[in-house]
């Protein structure tokens, strides 16, 4: 990691619209992990990944701390995925009223769709972590740092986190079973 | 350590994150409860999970589409003007702002012109010269190079006032307040504008063709200037005087009967020439549109131009940029004033394609500019050859330029790997 996110969220504001790649770079995954969960497809996910990306540049000056970036980037994309799936429900019921069909064409899920969904749903303060642990190539010491947290709550935080996803994937597993 | 303990554990365990002793106390409890084994095996294999999903999304490149929809998004807001207050409330953010300041130095450089030479004064000559002299204000088109060169530039002279458009640039305006010795650009399309300080060692020259000629007139001698005759010019009558001083040359064509110039040529040096016509003489000048106040609705940018002092070092730069940046690689047919404000728009477009910064976008600007002014040094007293056109940058072998630095004996030469060689007269590449 070289310089932190303070750093280029004042570059951006100094007029280098260009340094905002870094950030871009830094966060592309972990935005996408955030929205494949909540928005079902990859290629929904991407889209949404965009959107925030663009709405957070050009509302850079409203964001008090830019040590805070990260989490005021995931609150934007949190924006996005809603607005995005009231659209999405609108769409389907429009679809479903036109056609009678039971789901609209197969959208194509991300490689891991159970476990994304699951991620969505996780608590902030869990996904935060493994966000940035996972899809953000942060350490625990970074997460420390970044979230401003003792490094012992963000151990517990992500052994927490971890049982959550796993009761979570079971139940998955279980609902599919009953379906079949 | 029982099993409660050690399954709250393990993931900070195959994290890293225990200390020695725990650590310790892990290992050895998981040597013997197959239960707690079981639990490792299931949460590695949700570890690994998460793992491969992160490198997957990882491997994503939303970087170029977002990045070039900031761009674009940002030109598009900048362009619907109430929009743009808004979006120029994040600061400086603006991608065109390069634009207006790499402008300020084509500007710079044409009005930085001027005649170093120094002749004695003497008697002006005759009518034609007289509304040159002491016309209040004199609107013009002046064109650099011949005829065919195809960049008109439009100039309002209002005795210290210049405001100044080309065709070449249609969203630039310039103002030059000449006592001030000050210089107002602004971009039309981006409502920006720019100061620019244009004192000092710039100070000294003309920044203004009518002063540029004016001043020439004033150091012609008796003897210097010859009558040519009566022809027609653009279907008028006119009749000709030429006035040559050491290193300049001005031709002024005048109507017969009013006296009033149609048409003056002037030479510089070797390669320097611009053309002045479609004359009009104390016409009626709304004064307000000289102001030198940033009218409502522009942004003002800072800078700072320094561009005294202008050195061979900067002319190299000059020529680096001439080269990488404008010929993709290669030196182009020729250089100098004329050539380096046709070349203009084109360094703007790519300095601007190139996405650098603001600050970046300047100082390429002001290279330029600096480089150029060296040059003009050169035009007005110094031997000179640009034999550079189509060689690649980075071909040692081939000479570009050379020229005789002032009180020198030998020559400086420049080769396309930009280094330079100080070479006897009888060495000089042909």
């Amino acid at each position: 990691m070289s310089e932190n996110d303070k750093f280029y969220v004042e570059r951006c504001l100094d007029g280098h619209p260009d340094d905002f790649r870094y950030l871009v770079r830094r966060y592309q995954g972990v935005l996408l992990a955030n929205l494949a969960g909540k928005l079902g497809s990859r290629d929904r996910a991407e889209e949404a990944a965009q959107e925030a990306l663009i709405r957070a540049y050009f509302n850079m000056g409203k964001l008090r701390k830019p040590d805070s970036f990260f989490s005021w980037l995931l609150g934007i994309a949190d924006n996005v995925a809603k607005e995005h799936q009231r659209k999405e429900q609108i769409q389907r019921q429009r679809e479903i009223v036109r056609s009678f069909s039971e789901e609209s064409a197969g959208t194509e899920l991300s490689q891991d769709y159970a476990l994304e969904s699951a991620i969505a749903e996780l608590p902030e303060a869990y996904r935060k972590v493994i966000l940035l642990r996972y899809y953000g190539g942060h350490n625990c010491n970074q997460i420390a740092e970044q979230l401003d947290m003792p490094l012992g709550t963000v151990t517990k935080t992500l052994s927490r986190a971890y049982a959550m996803l796993r009761e979570s994937l079971q139940q998955q597993k279980q609902a599919e079973v009953y379906e079949v | 350590m029982n099993c409660e303990e050690s399954k709250e554990l393990l993931v900070a365990y195959f994290e890293g994150l225990l200390e020695d002793s725990e650590q310790q106390a892990v290992e050895e409890h998981l040597k013997d409860c197959s239960s707690c084994q079981a639990e490792l095996q299931e949460l590695k294999g949700l570890h690994d999970r998460l793992v491969t999903n992160g490198k997957a999304l990882a491997q994503s490149n939303l970087e170029k589409d977002v990045m070039n929809q900031v761009i674009r998004e940002q030109n598009v807001r900048l362009k619907a003007t109430t929009r743009a207050t808004e979006a120029l409330k994040i600061r400086r953010t603006i991608m065109r702002s390069p634009m207006t300041k790499i402008a300020v130095a084509a500007v710079i450089i044409v009005a930085a012109l001027g005649i170093n030479s120094i002749m004695a004064p003497s008697v002006t000559w005759a009518q034609v010269i007289e509304p040159i002299l002491n016309a209040r204000t004199i609107v013009f088109d002046l064109i650099l190079g011949s005829d065919d060169s195809g960049m008109v530039q439009h100039e309002i002279f209002v005795g210290s006032r210049i405001k100044r458009t080309m065709s070449n640039m249609p969203n630039m305006t310039m103002i030059i307040d000449t006592d001030n010795e000050k210089l107002l650009a602004l971009d039309t399309d981006a409502k920006t504008a720019v100061y620019a300080d244009i004192a000092g060692e710039l100070g000294d020259r003309h920044r203004s063709f009518i002063k540029f000629v004016r001043q020439i007139i004033g150091q012609l001698q008796d003897g210097q200037v010859e009558e040519l005759g009566e022809k027609v010019i653009d279907g008028q009558k006119a009749i000709g005087f030429t006035g040559k001083g050491q290193n300049e040359k001005v031709t002024i064509w005048a109507d017969p009967e009013t006296a009033l110039p149609i048409r003056i040529e002037a030479q510089m040096g070797q390669e320097f020439s611009f053309i002045m016509k479609n004359f009009e003489f104390d016409a009626a000048v709304d004064e307000s549109l000289m102001s030198m106040e940033v009218p409502d609705g522009y942004t003002l940018q800072e800078t700072n131009i320094d561009l005294g002092n202008a050195s061979e070092e900067d002319f190299v730069k000059s020529l680096r940029i001439w080269a990488e940046i404008i010929g993709d690689g290669t030196f182009p047919e020729a250089i100098g004033t004329q050539s380096a404000m046709a070349q203009m728009p084109v360094l703007i477009q790519k300095v601007t394609a190139m996405q650098v910064s603001e600050e970046k976008g300047t100082e390429i600007g002001m290279s330029f500019a600096k480089g150029m002014l060296f040059h003009q040094t050169l035009e007005s007293q110094g031997q000179w050859k640009y034999t550079g056109a189509g060689v690649k940058l980075g071909d040692a072998g081939k000479a570009i330029f050379w020229y005789q630095p002032q009180g020198s004996a030998t020559y400086r030469v420049i080769y396309g790997d930009l280094s330079v060689k100080d070479v006897a007269a009888e060495n000089l590449p042909k």
